[in-house]
């Protein structure tokens, strides 16, 4: 294996068929409870009409974005980038809010909503495998994946196998990696032979999804400043205005009386 | 309600029954002394171990992480031919079948009626007793024939031929008929070997799939090549009545009329050889017969066979044209549960000619690598004794061409119950589940009810447990070492990853200790597993301490059995027989021939079985993990056939063979003809003592009717007709 | 010094039917949070993967934070402004924002995962997160109404008249923190969106959607002060100050009338007028939205004789918020559309509707109840509406 300095996974929906050995890898090496899991297929289910028919697969979970709007978006902080790609979620820090829920495009992150404060709910999603990965091993999904569907690189070496692959067999591939540049770029990168938006990813632009947030909260504090500063001067201007028409009018008052 | 286990430590259960364990014996756990002195684990007892699984007959090789003396995750073995450093949803899901909370693990003696589910835990001592003591009183009052047996391929399964054998019993029913029979039989027939491996290289560009639904059948290493020669480019026609995972990745789907795939393979031929597109120099060398296999398929032409199989002639056509065009870099593959129809040998026989006649041999197909290798050794034992009984199977007396080893398991099952040519008295199921795998479960359970003791030796309180006498618990395939197996030029080694959970034992030691009781212990000369083991490993040099601590070894010298040029096969006349004499002594015909497969009544429906990749046959439904990540069985109905029928997605119906009637719900699909239903295997169970499997889905084999291929003696699992009905 | 701590009630408030309503709503509430505390929020809501936000969210943080805007608008108005003439107006006006986040907060207790770690938020800060700045402000200003309040407390107690007059004296920087903490939390609950441009059907999701929320906030503000000064004005028997609020309706179309221009002016400018008939129920939503909350009150409140009756004050006020509260459920729950049904998932969690349950909403009921049955009791026992003390308030 190269040397990884972006972990990441590619995904050839071309290639999956559907067997679901990712997702009982994954709940056995993380020890995933019963009702949950971190991995989805989402059936694109068979499409057209008998006897035509077409049928897609694709299979996700966490995409480690280079810009991650779960991390963006928790209050405290309990998300973590790491340099070489994993995105990992502290539950010490978590307060349970589910607003990474909500911010994930990709709706990734889930919550312990069968849990109560004594058992303690938190939010459960891929954490890229560190105890394999960082051992030597794959991640437990991609290892067990039959058909190799799923794979495990560096970033670079995968855009550049997926690119390759596309080139080779253009009659078979959609001529697009996902993940490239979508929202800002992931770690999880996908092929396929029909359209994205079937398999049911967002169609997503190259900024990521948290820039305008994190621009609005860029300007929060200076705008905070700024509209303390001009409330301040209009109470000053208000209470000096006032002063000096209530000194007026008193003065009037005594010359009237005078 | 199921026991669900829905907490965070589902690994952890089982916990109980290591306590158990520890009160039970007294010695140190053995499986973890071994694995630290062969370096697997450290001194915590935390490291890998590698072994095979055995939630498929495919047997990958899997290395297992232990923590703390459990099985906490199993990954694929890269060294291993068939897996690849992959595992199928199945293989990844296999500790949850040693951890079933549903596990059986002590002996089970039966204390209330039949079918009622209540047993009494035993004793090894006493199970045995009983067992040994119910068999002896049988083959004393009946002779040893009144006991049959039955289990399907697994690692010890020589074991078991070697009791039976030993005891004296002909009847022995195998899973063969209700799965591969027809190709078996016909492999047999044309090449004289049970099924060549097929090659999957660079080159490969076509390939024809009938029936072969790989992409969800699956075995690891040969849904890896499919997949890859896909990627490739190589082209793939798919024939199936529905539109499977496999269909939707091949170039070409061809929804074939149930039961006529012979038509379309008698009209590959026919334009194949009509056209002089086969290899000339292959057929004269190395085959006999071709004269009258020209003039038997010159009637079967593409526009013969449209009507038929609901497929264009021009597609008939350029299929055979592309195919020759490929060829030899054309693969046409058997398939594997084959058995379909009455007419399926032909089929068979038409598919290993087709390969033949183009002369693929070498490049895409070869002698298959099989599992009997002359470099392992055995325990010595006397020559069985001579059986005189007639088989209650029909073999040969009725099936002619069919192996003895082989045999038609639902025809012994028929014979039981009408008692001809005569009374069976016992049962000893292993490994197996009859109840649910053979068709017509009704009269599965027929026959039980006429027998005076059934044991079953399993690891769950699987159907057939749930009706039986005794149970005995194996030590699952992560508990247990079975004898070696070759593959290729490696041996592998199935060896506890953890320690046999509660009373749980081996098939090596379970063997052994009922033929002791039964006087048979010269046919079990081995002191324990690891003797023998180092009995077979003998001749090889290879020494157990270095199998067991890679898991595999490579054999030192083997003999390449290509490596000779000229080519023979081990029929009759050394030649790939496309006309087999053999079949037209005993009154079939010679060359595959036209036969009409019978067809659903007005009204009704072709009834078909196939598998999804997160269960095996009968046996993992109560997986939890499998559970979880499975879709919920239905019926598989045609959009155009339910509005028709004024049926809905998800509606309760009534589906009524002439042996049963099912209750089930619907799934309103495109991906099916609109003259068939299909039904997921495996569901519907009776035993209560799998409670995560009961109460989910129907039972496909209570509405199966029993239809038996002639030739072959193949369960025609596709050959039930059905009605259907809002319930 | 003797304190003296007694207090005595100042209108009569009987154990009348509606205290018995309300005290039962928060009977249930409290049973229905229990359950939620021991058995998780799954085992009341409807809340899923796929909605992690459902009616709470909607109802008791959105809606609650923009109802309780009056308190900072009159704040602003008295002091910074230096209209005194509002005075009146002011303590109800801060009472009703100083019960209204505490409600907000009492949900969020029952909507957060870990309840007990709220205060997290005060020492694990993640600077990009709006979520969190939301968290502080409202934290912050609770703290600021309580000072704000606290001379209305105060004040009952003749030994402690002395604190509530240093408060008195010092509280304009109060009052600037104040207005510049709403301001930022009530526009960065739009902001809070921004971050869904993907899920946020593009009928409501724009960049300036903090604009957007901080002028609805306004008018929100003021539709409620006119509102609650008419209940308790029937409720408590008091005069109706209907020259005041005249003067508040009058700044209402202004207000509404900048926002209609904000809103269709960012939809042309982003493309987007295309949604405005296309979008099925969404179009459906929007317009009823812009109709019932911008454009009816827009009008209603330009014409002088409805701004100069009581009747037509309270109609008004109405009309627009029930336009705007729905205006806030759209953004938040009715236009987010999240992960589609398309989705395999595992049966157990294939739940892609919401449809929020009754202990859901007897939730939002039972907190809702609490702090009417509150500000019953702050005015019974406390000089909220006191004409003189008002008058002498801000000296
Ligand atoms: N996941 C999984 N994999 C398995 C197994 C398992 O249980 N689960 N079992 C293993 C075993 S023992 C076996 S035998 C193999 C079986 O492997 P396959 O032979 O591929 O198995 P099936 O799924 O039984 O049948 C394949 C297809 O045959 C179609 N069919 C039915 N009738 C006809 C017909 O008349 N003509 C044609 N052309 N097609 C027809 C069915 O629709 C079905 O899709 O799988 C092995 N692998
Ligand atoms: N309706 C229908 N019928 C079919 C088929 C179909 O597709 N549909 N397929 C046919 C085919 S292809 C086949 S191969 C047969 C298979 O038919 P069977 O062999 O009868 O079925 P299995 O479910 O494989 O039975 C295996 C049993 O072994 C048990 N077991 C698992 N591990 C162990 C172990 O380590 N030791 C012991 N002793 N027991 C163990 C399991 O609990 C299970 O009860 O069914 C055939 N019948
Ligand atoms: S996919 Fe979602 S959870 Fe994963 S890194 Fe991206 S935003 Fe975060
Ligand atoms: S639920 Fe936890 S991880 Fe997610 S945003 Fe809230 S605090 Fe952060
Ligand atoms: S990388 Fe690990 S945690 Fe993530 S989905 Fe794969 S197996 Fe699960
Ligand atoms: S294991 Fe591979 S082929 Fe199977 S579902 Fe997952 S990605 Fe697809
Ligand atoms: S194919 Fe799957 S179930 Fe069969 S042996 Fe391999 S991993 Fe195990
Ligand atoms: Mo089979």
């Amino acid at each position: 294996m190269t040397e990884i300095k972006h972990h990441a996974y590619l995904f050839d929906a071309t290639r999956c068929i559907d067997c679901r050995a990712c997702m009982v890898a994954c709940s056995v090496e993380n020890n995933i409870e019963m009702d949950k899991t971190r991995i989805w297929v989402s059936g694109v289910g068979i499409k057209g009409e008998y006897p035509d028919l077409q049928r897609g697969t694709m299979v996700y979970h966490c995409m480690h974005c280079n810009h991650p709007d779960c991390m963006s978006a928790c209050p405290v902080g309990a998300y973590t980038k790491a340099e070489d790609g994993p995105v990992t979620y502290d539950p010490d820090l978590c307060i349970g809010c589910r607003y990474c829920m909500n911010a994930c495009p990709f709706g990734v992150p889930h919550f312990d909503y069968d849990k109560g404060i004594i058992d303690g709910a938190f939010i459960d999603k891929c954490t890229f495998c560190p105890q394999r990965i960082y051992n030597g091993q794959e991640p437990a999904c991609v290892q067990t994946c039959p058909t190799d569907a799923l794979e495990y690189g560096d970033r670079d070496e995968l855009l550049k196998k997926a690119h390759a692959r596309i080139a080779s067999r253009p009659d078979h591939y959609i001529d697009h990696v996902y993940g490239e540049n979508e929202n800002g770029g992931t770690s999880y990168l996908i092929i396929s032979h029909i359209p994205f938006s079937e398999l049911g990813l967002p169609n997503l632009p190259e900024t990521p999804v948290n820039e305008v947030s994190e621009k609005v909260m860029e300007m929060t504090i200076p705008f905070a400043l700024g509209w303390g500063a001009v409330l301040s001067g209009v109470a000053a201007g208000v209470n000096l205005y006032n002063k000096k028409k209530e000194k007026a009018e008193s003065t009037a008052k005594v010359e009237e009386v005078k | 309600m199921t026991k669900t286990l829905s907490r965070r430590d589902f690994l952890k259960l089982g916990g109980a029954t290591s306590a158990a364990l520890a009160v039970g014996s007294l010695l140190p756990p053995k499986v973890a002394q071994a694995a630290r002195e062969a370096g697997h684990l450290n001194a915590d007892g935390d490291g890998f171990i590698s072994s095979m699984c055995e939630m498929c007959v495919w047997r990958c090789g899997l290395i297992a992480k232990i923590v703390d003396g459990r099985v906490v995750k199993l990954d694929g073995n890269p060294d291993h031919p068939h897996s690849r450093g992959n595992l199928c949803p199945r293989g990844q899901s296999g500790l949850m079948n040693t951890y079933d909370p549903d596990r059986v693990l002590t002996p089970l003696i039966r204390v209330g009626k039949r079918g009622e589910g209540k047993f009494r835990k035993a004793t090894w001592e006493e199970a045995l007793d009983l067992v040994a003591s119910k068999m002896t009183e049988i083959k004393n009052k009946y002779g040893a024939e009144a006991m049959v047996f039955s289990s399907t391929h697994n690692l010890s399964q020589p074991l078991f031929e070697n009791l039976l054998y030993a005891f004296g019993s002909p009847n022995y029913g195998t899973q063969r008929s209700l799965c591969f029979n027809a190709m078996i039989v016909a492999n047999l027939m044309t090449y004289g070997m049970e099924e060549p491996a097929r090659i999957y290289d660079d080159k490969l560009k076509y390939i024809l799939l009938t029936g072969r639904n790989l992409l969800e059948a699956i075995s690891t290493s040969e849904t890896h090549d499919l997949v890859m020669a896909i990627d490739r480019g190589a082209k793939v026609v798919y024939l199936d009545p529905r539109y499977t995972k496999t269909a939707s990745k091949a170039t070409e789907w061809l929804p074939i009329k149930p039961g006529n795939d012979l038509a379309f393979h008698l009209a590959l031929l026919n334009v194949i050889i009509g056209e002089k597109l086969y290899n000339r120099t292959f057929v004269e060398k190395n085959t006999i017969g071709f004269d009258e296999l020209k003039k038997e398929v010159s009637k079967y032409t593409p526009d013969w066979a449209s009507p038929l199989t609901g497929i264009p002639a021009e597609t008939i056509t350029r299929i055979a044209h592309e195919f020759a065009d490929a060829t030899p870099h054309a693969l046409a593959h058997n398939g594997w549960r084959t058995s379909n129809f009455v007419n399926s040998f032909h089929t068979q026989r038409a598919i290993t000619i087709l390969n033949a006649i183009m002369g693929n041999w070498g490049t895409t197909i070869t002698t298959g690598a099989g599992e009997e290798s002359g470099a392992l050794g055995a325990p010595s034992q006397p020559p069985y004794p001579r059986i005189s009984a007639l088989r209650l199977d029909g073999v040969p007396w009725k099936y002619p061409v069919v192996p003895f080893k082989i045999g038609v398991f639902q025809e012994m099952r028929d014979n039981i119950v009408s008692g001809d040519p005569y009374e069976a008295h016992g049962w000893f199921i292993s490994r197996q589940n009859p109840v649910m795998s053979l068709p017509d479960r009704g009269k599965t359970l027929k026959a039980f009810e006429k027998l005076d003791f059934i044991v079953t030796v399993d690891i769950s309180l699987n159907d057939t447990a749930w009706f039986s006498d005794v149970v005995l618990p194996e030590a699952s395939y992560l508990e247990r070492y079975d004898p070696l197996v070759p593959i290729g030029d490696k041996v592998f080694l199935r060896q506890p990853v953890i320690e046999p959970q509660g009373e749980a034992k081996s098939a090596l030691w379970i063997y052994k200790q009922l033929g002791e009781r039964l006087g048979l212990g010269d046919f079990f000369q081995y002191a324990d597993e690891d003797d023998y083991l180092r009995q077979q490993l003998e001749p090889t040099g290879i020494s157990l301490e270095e199998i067991k601590s890679k898991g595999w070894v490579e054999l030192k010298e083997t003999s390449h059995a290509g490596e000779s040029s000229e080519l023979t096969w081990n029929t009759p006349s050394g030649k790939i027989e496309l006309y087999s004499d053999t079949l037209a002594k005993v009154g079939f015909p010679g060359v595959p021939t036209w036969e009409e497969p019978p067809q659903p009544a007005e009204g009704q429906f072709y009834l078909l079985t196939g598998k999804v990749a997160q269960s095996t046959q009968f046996g993992t439904q109560n997986n939890q993990l499998l559970h979880k990540y499975s879709d919920d069985p239905r019926l598989w109905i045609n959009a155009k056939t339910a509005a028709n029928l004024g049926l809905a997605d998800d509606d309760w119906v009534e589906v009524t063979s002439s042996v049963g009637m099912i209750h089930t719900r619907l799934q309103v699909t495109q991906a099916i003809r609109p003259d068939c239903l299909y039904m997921t295997p495996g569901y519907g169970h009776l035993s209560k003592g799998l409670t995560t499997a009961f109460g989910v889905g129907a039972a496909d084999s209570a509405v199966h009717v029993t239809f038996t291929d002639p030739i072959s003696g193949g369960q025609a699992l596709s050959q039930t007709f059905v009605t259907i009905k809002k319930a | 010094m003797k304190l003296n701590l007694t207090i005595q009630p100042r209108f009569r408030l009987n154990f009348s039917p509606l205290v018995w309503i309300l005290l039962t709503l928060m009977g249930i509430a409290f049973v229905v949070a229990m359950i939620r505390y021991i058995y998780g929020i799954g085992a009341i809501s409807d809340l899923s993967y796929s909605y992690p936000w459902g009616f709470w969210i909607s109802f008791d943080l959105f809606t609650g934070v923009v109802i309780s805007s009056g308190g900072f608008l009159m704040a602003g108005t008295v002091y910074i402004l230096g209209i005194k003439e509002f005075q009146p107006l002011l303590r109800p006006s801060v009472l009703t924002a100083f019960l209204g986040y505490i409600m907000v907060t009492i949900a969020l207790l029952v909507d957060l995962g870990h309840p007990e770690r709220i205060w997290y938020m005060m020492i694990h800060w993640n600077g990009t997160s709006v979520l969190l700045e939301i968290g502080i402000c409202v934290m912050s200003y609770l703290t600021v109404l309580a000072i704000e309040f606290a001379p209305v407390v105060l004040e009952r107690f003749p030994a402690l008249h002395k604190i509530a007059h240093l408060i008195h004296k010092f509280i304009m920087p109060f009052v600037i923190l104040g207005v510049v903490l709403s301001t930022l939390h009530q526009s960065s609950l739009g902001s809070l969106l921004l971050i869904q441009p993907a899920k946020l059907h593009p009928l409501w999701w724009t960049p300036i959607l903090p604009i957007m929320f901080f002028n609805s906030a306004i008018s929100v503000g003021l539709a409620m002060i006119i509102l609650e000064s008419s209940l308790s004005s029937r409720y408590f028997q008091r005069g109706l100050e209907t020259h005041l609020l005249e003067k508040l309706a009058k700044a209402i179309p202004v207000v509404l009338g900048i926002y209609l221009i904000l809103k269709f002016g960012e939809l042309a400018y982003a493309g987007d007028l295309g949604y405005l008939f296309t979008s099925g129920g969404f179009s459906i939503l929007f317009w009823a939205e812009i109709l019932i909350g911008i454009v009816t009150p827009l009008i209603w409140f330009s014409i002088k004789k409805n701004r100069q009756s009581a009747n037509g004050l309270l109609t008004g006020a109405i009309i627009l918020l029930v336009g705007m509260i729905l205006n806030r459920f759209n953004v938040s729950w009715f236009g987010v559309v999240h992960p589609d049904p398309m989705f395999y998932m595992p049966t157990f969690m294939s739940n892609v509707k919401y449809i929020p349950t009754l202990p859901e909403v007897s939730i939002s009921l039972g907190i809702f109840a609490a702090g009417i049955l509150a500000f019953g009791l702050a005015a019974k026992y406390f000089p909220v509406f006191d004409e003189e003390h008002a008058h002498a308030t801000g000296d």
